[in-house]
């Protein structure tokens, strides 16, 4: 077997053909041996992996490593062979639940799906019939106030516990740490418990209300984050020019650290979007379609799942499986859009690279 | 043309600065009159820095600053009380040690930035864009592309977009911290061409660790020192000519020549 010559263009990248024999070797012999193991003596296939054939990849590839590097080929082989099993590892994981998903919730997908509401529906009734468009409907609703209402909060959050010299902040910063641990179901309980204090209806206002103490943190910190990374720097010089504190923020700090602050909502809207034991504790569900947050029922694509998911009835689990996987869909569907609102205003000023000049 | 700002005569009174309890400076007496170039020279940690950020009141940004002294802006004290900082700020500008344009922002909007952030009205944008480009010798560079981010010109394009920036505020005194340290020998030059023609319309104190520089761009010299763990202060402040040919201090005469620092 010999390599087509390749013009040198990264002469760092040239492995000669025994080189390549011995990788070869490393990386398939581990992978057949682990095989015919557990052919041969019927080992679990989860335990064979982690037993047999990690350690037996690392060795092979500290031997190559070894051999062409001496000491430090070790290292570099080891590393190799730990990040690219447990990233595999990490990734068949993340797509089996995608292919669940999709394998499970696909036979529901129909236009009528997404747009009907499930009036007239009952437990057997053909997946032809009905939808989660009332779902869609709540789900768009509840979480845009709650977003509505956080981000202000939040984002005000960041600007304090980055901007202020205050010695409060680090309380404040705990306080919030400890939030972001509040377990869903209490923080559907507490708002349940002061609406049942007050004599306030279920709703789903208290359904956002409920996902508020879940977002505020996450939206805090990141933004926190993102406000802290915009140098010291642009902000002496907007002061410098003659800049009252609060212009050299909004004209200089805020639109340095955008992209940061986009990351921050969409990290803090994916917290939320499939946070089902708040709504079920405050949101009473429905099978008709609603616009109203303030009063009466409203269905949310959480609550869908969390209703249809037991039933006993291939086709009311088909439904659930279905509105999983638009759940999906609508997160993917509103980070594409909010990626490509933010990239095409403020991707050209990111201060990553520096051109040389012409 | 805009009518240019007078330049003014800038003088500090017996400034001595704290960081919360360690003094990094004390009783600096400095005048710098108008139109005229100040050095300010000497080895690093001395309180140069410090000191000329004192002088538009930048240093109070810094938390547990602390401030003795009086700097006077035409007799006015800065410190006093018909000053307050950002006023300070519009009539003495400041460049710094590194290029900092505002990455969100383009050329253009780099200029205009100051009048943006100051609260002004604009009246004439494009002919403030090129006064002040024109002012900092970087306008023939960039007149193609007034509307590229600001962070696709070079390092020494940048500095200089920086200095344009400045002067678009029209300052009577700017204030320069080591403006080409980070740049090549090129750039260096430029900033000092752009020095010496912006002397006739405002006062400029520059900080600067290269000797020749000092030598070349400024009317008169402060050496600063600050000896093992005392406070850094002026140890000698003259004519450039003086300073550097026939200094009264020993240690400006062993620093000048190189033999410390």
């Amino acid at each position: 077997m010999s390599f087509a010559p390749r013009p040198a263009v990264q002469p760092w990248a040239r492995v000669n053909t025994g080189r390549r024999i011995q990788i070869l070797l490393a990386s398939s012999i581990p992978l057949l041996a682990t095989v015919l193991i557990i052919i041969l003596t019927g080992l679990d296939n989860n335990i064979a992996l982690i037993g047999v054939f990690l350690p037996l990849q690392l060795v092979a590839a500290a031997a190559v490593g070894f051999k062409a590097f001496g000491k430090r080929g070790v290292g570099d082989a080891a590393l190799i062979v730990l990040v690219i099993f447990f990233a595999t590892f990490v990734l068949v994981l993340l797509a089996s639940v995608v292919f669940a998903l999709i394998s499970q919730g696909a036979q529901a997908m129909s236009w009528g799906f997404f747009t009907t509401n499930n009036r007239y529906v009952s437990n057997t009734t053909s997946l032809e019939y009905g939808g989660v468009g009332h779902a869609i409907i709540g789900t768009l609703l509840v979480v845009g106030l709650t977003t509505v209402v956080t981000v202000p909060l939040g984002i005000a959050m960041a600007i304090y516990l980055t901007q202020s010299q205050s010695k409060t902040k680090g309380i404040i910063r705990t306080l919030t740490q400890a939030i972001s641990g509040l377990p869903s179901v209490v923080a559907g309980l507490f708002i349940l418990s002061i609406a049942i204090t007050l004599d306030w209806q279920k709703s789903g206002v208290l359904g956002s209300m409920a996902l508020l103490p879940l977002m505020l943190p996450t939206i805090a910190r990141v933004a926190e984050e993102a406000l802290r990374l915009v140098p010291v720097d642009l902000r002496y010089a907007a002061l410098a020019l003659g800049a009252p504190n609060y212009r050299a923020f909004f004209q200089v700090i805020l639109p340095a650290a955008k992209s940061g602050l986009v990351t921050a909502i969409l990290l803090g809207v994916a917290r939320i979007i499939g946070e089902t034991a708040p709504l079920i504790l405050t949101v009473p569900i429905s099978n008709g379609t609603s616009w109203d947050l303030f009063s009466g029922e409203i269905m949310t694509l959480p609550a869908y799942v969390y209703n249809y998911l037991g039933s006993a009835f291939v086709p009311s689990q088909n439904r659930a499986w279905g509105a999983a996987l638009v759940l999906m869909i609508l997160v993917a569907i509103l980070f594409g859009a909010t990626r490509i609102i933010s990239r095409s205003k403020s991707l050209k000023s990111k201060p990553t690279k520096e051109k040389a000049s012409k | 043309m805009n009518s240019l700002a007078k330049a003014s005569t800038l003088s500090s009174e017996n400034i001595s600065v704290w960081f919360g309890q360690r003094q990094v400076l004390s009783d600096v007496n400095l005048v710098f009159p108008a139109n005229k170039v100040t050095a300010l020279i000497g080895p690093s940690g001395c309180g140069k820095s410090t000191f000329i950020r004192t002088l538009n009141r930048m240093h109070e940004l810094i938390p547990g600053a602390g401030l003795a002294g009086s700097v006077y802006l035409d007799g006015e004290d800065i410190y006093g009380e018909d000053f307050d900082a950002v006023s300070v700020r519009i009539k003495i500008g400041m460049v710094f040690q590194k290029p900092n344009p505002f990455p969100t922002m383009t050329i253009r909007d780099n200029i205009l930035s100051g009048l943006r952030l100051s609260g002004r009205k604009i009246e004439n944008g494009d002919e403030v864009v090129e006064t002040s480009l024109r002012r900092a010798s970087i306008w023939n560079e960039v007149k193609d592309r007034l509307n590229d981010q600001a962070i696709s010109l070079s390092g020494g394009q940048q500095q200089r977009l920086c200095i344009a920036r400045s002067l678009a505020m029209n300052p009577q005194v700017l204030l320069m911290d080591e403006p080409c340290s980070a740049l090549d020998p090129g750039s260096t030059r430029r900033i000092e061409e752009t020095i010496q023609e912006l002397s006739s319309s405002m006062t400029i104190v520059i900080v600067t660790h290269n000797m020749q520089q000092a030598q070349r761009v400024s009317d008169q010299t402060a050496f600063f020192l600050a000896d093992d763990n005392t406070p850094g202060g002026v140890v000698e402040f003259g004519a450039t000519e003086q300073i550097f040919n026939g200094p009264i201090d020993q240690r400006t005469n062993d620093y000048v020549n190189g033999h410390f620092g």
